[in-house]
């Protein structure tokens, strides 16, 4: 691949770097308008998504188009640091959206709080990564992209710098971080020992005959654990709870509904790419089963924590933790319908929990306390932002009607379509969405079914507010466009569907 | 291509470091000596690469080895330089760089 279409390629990428750079110019010339960095930022994420949905291959957007269509979906050779896969190209997108979802809400916070700059710019940052991450063809590159995303990520954290509460946060989240990154980076070192290489590619390619050595397989061991951080699977999940619960709501968003994605395509990279390439679109059969005990671990551990919190922000995060165990199915099934609901759930989930943090964020602005039993009577004082809520709610029990329900449908038909041991990982997560329900129902059941106490924080009175319900415009937008995906593709998911479903296929033939 | 006892040796040197990084990382309740424990389980990867690299039967593989450890060194420093700002962040706040203070967020 020649190295002009790599430049061309990364051209909507610079756009974030260059946003970046332009925000934290723009705090040191004190232009210290948060509109002014808002701004920046929501251009620079909108520019980048059409860029990469023209490169998807969008009609309307062709004339944007950035790399040619020859070199998406292009077999990869054994020296390339990228691939431009379709799959890839997807993921972009649906980082992008988490990205503009946070950028679009944070519009509304208060203009008086500091580090709007310090936020924006490391937003941009941290999207940054994520984009690297989607077209890395390279574990050491992977890795790097990776680190992008998690070392601005922990700053995003505690940008406040004044709170404890989210400092502390902060603090935890750069522990955990750094120890993943050690056990990731060991792995990799023992796989470049094992293969004599670290492309995806290579390690592909031999992985039949190296696969049973201690070297490849303790590699890899390594890479489950230190990736296994980032994505918040059992049993090392803790950490999530306590990041979501006291980083600030926006970035609580940004962290649930953007960083872990990334965390999971590299998780697909890294243990399909050399499946795929190497055996057939299976995994060697005790990779499989871990993979299999680990998902399932993690959807019922998450399910059951949340069943029993009380506090909202840390039932969003245990459900947050009980969804990566679907989307890790896909990557223990590994056959192409698996790996497109996967991609749909994680597409899905990024409107539905991002949105319900942003909704959370919006609540606390209201003056409405962290614990559930805070939200009763919010139907009746704020309607339409309720709406939006039971929507996102219903969607992450998968309900249907909203998107979640058809990524849960075809994940799970996906896996009785495998057939095998696979048919009790369906079993398995079908179980686990009725458990869901309890607890949103409990939600909802508080929101509409109990009355409110006292007078309304916000207002002072006890009627309902309308329109808006005093959000602001950037939060209001940001969360009706959660709600418009949630329904439309809820209704009519066929679009999706297409576009997931040749992404797929097209990431299983990667190497051929 | 290698020597197997020579190899499973510099394993264990690496893995030690790992091992000793890794017990410092979730032991430590200092905040530098935790970022010191987090370079050293960092380094167990970087040694890993040079001693793969120094044994690569063709160039290329080794090129590939080196600058890869070149690449975690540069990561390693910037890992910690995030964290200095987090420990000051944090003791502008509490006056303290304890981890074990930090509990404001429970289980």
């Amino acid at each position: 691949m020649s190295y002009t279409v790599v430049l061309e390629e990364f051209l909507p990428a610079l756009l974030l770097l260059g946003g970046a750079l332009l925000v934290f110019l723009a705090d040191v010339v004190r232009v210290r308008r948060l509109e002014v960095f808002g701004g920046i930022a929501v251009a620079a994420i909108v520019g980048t998504l059409g860029s990469v949905l023209a490169d998807l291959g969008t009609p309307y957007l062709e004339a944007f188009r950035t790399i040619p269509a020859s070199v998406v979906d292009a077999p990869i050779a054994p020296g390339d640091l990228f691939a431009f896969t379709s799959l890839g190209l997807i993921f972009q997108g649906i980082f992008l959206l988490a990205a503009l979802l946070v950028a679009l809400a944070s519009l509304s916070r208060p203009s008086h709080e500091r580090g709007a700059a310090v936020f924006y710019g490391l937003l941009l940052l941290a999207t940054l990564g994520m984009m690297f991450v989607a077209v890395a063809a390279d574990l050491i590159f992977l890795l790097l992209a990776l680190e992008i995303t998690a070392i601005s990520s922990y700053l995003l954290v505690g940008y406040t710098r004044r709170d404890p509460r989210p400092l502390e946060a902060s603090m935890k989240f750069y522990i955990i971080g750094a120890l993943s990154a050690a056990l990731s980076f060991f792995g990799a070192s023992l796989i470049y020992g094992a293969y004599g290489s670290t492309s995806l590619l290579v390690v592909g390619h031999t992985y039949p005959a190296g696969a049973d050595g201690p070297l490849a397989l303790a590699g890899f061991a390594f890479l489950l654990v230190g990736l296994g951080f980032e994505v918040t699977l059992v049993p090392f999940h803790m950490w999530a709870v306590d990041v979501y619960d006291g980083a600030p709501h926006d970035v609580s968003a940004f962290l649930a509904g953007g960083t872990k994605k990334a965390g999971l395509f590299a998780f697909f990279l890294v243990f399909l790419t050399p499946v795929v390439i190497g055996a057939g679109a299976q995994l060697s059969g005790s990779l499989e089963l871990l993979l299999a005990i680990l998902a399932v671990a993690t959807m019922t551990v998450g399910n059951v924590a949340a069943l029993m919190q009380d506090q909202m922000k840390r039932l969003l995060a245990y459900s947050s933790i009980s969804q990566a165990g679907y989307m890790l199915l896909g990557v223990a099934i590994g056959t192409a319908p698996a790996i497109e609901g996967a991609t749909f759930q994680i597409f899905a989930h990024v409107v539905l929990k991002a949105g319900a943090f942003l909704v959370v964020g919006a609540v606390a602005a209201m003056g409405v306390g962290p614990f559930v039993r805070d939200y009763r009577g919010l139907g009746h004082r704020r309607p339409v932002l309720s709406v939006a809520f039971a929507l996102m709610l219903l969607g992450l029990a998968g309900i249907p009607l909203t998107i979640g329900f058809f990524s849960k449908f075809v994940l799970f038909s996906a896996a009785v379509e495998a057939g095998g041991l696979f048919v009790w990982l369906a079993v398995a997560g079908v179980l686990n969405s009725a458990l869901s329900v309890f607890y949103y129902a409990r939600i909802l059941r508080v929101m509409y079914m109990e009355p409110a106490e006292g007078t309304d924080p916000a207002t002072g009175t006890d009627g309902p507010l309308l329109p808006l319900g005093g959000l602001g415009y950037g939060r209001a937008s940001a969360i009706a466009l959660c709600a418009v995906v949630i329904v439309l593709f809820g209704i009519d998911p066929a679009p999706l569907l297409t576009a997931f479903q040749s992404g797929a296929s097209h990431f299983l033939a990667l190497g051929v | 291509m290698t020597d197997p006892f020579a190899t499973a040796g510099f394993l264990g040197l690496s893995g030690a470091l790992l091992v000793i990084g890794l017990f410092g990382i979730l032991t430590r309740r200092n905040f530098i000596l935790l970022l010191i424990s987090i370079e050293i389980a960092i380094n167990a990867a970087v040694l890993n690469f040079v001693y793969f690299a120094a044994y690569a039967p063709s160039a290329p593989i080794a090129l590939e080895g080196q600058s890869a450890a070149v690449v975690v060194i540069a990561l390693a420093a910037t890992e910690i330089a995030v964290g200095l700002a987090i420990v000051l962040a944090l003791n502008r706040v509490r006056g303290s760089i304890n981890v074990a203070e930090s509990s404001e967020l429970k289980l």
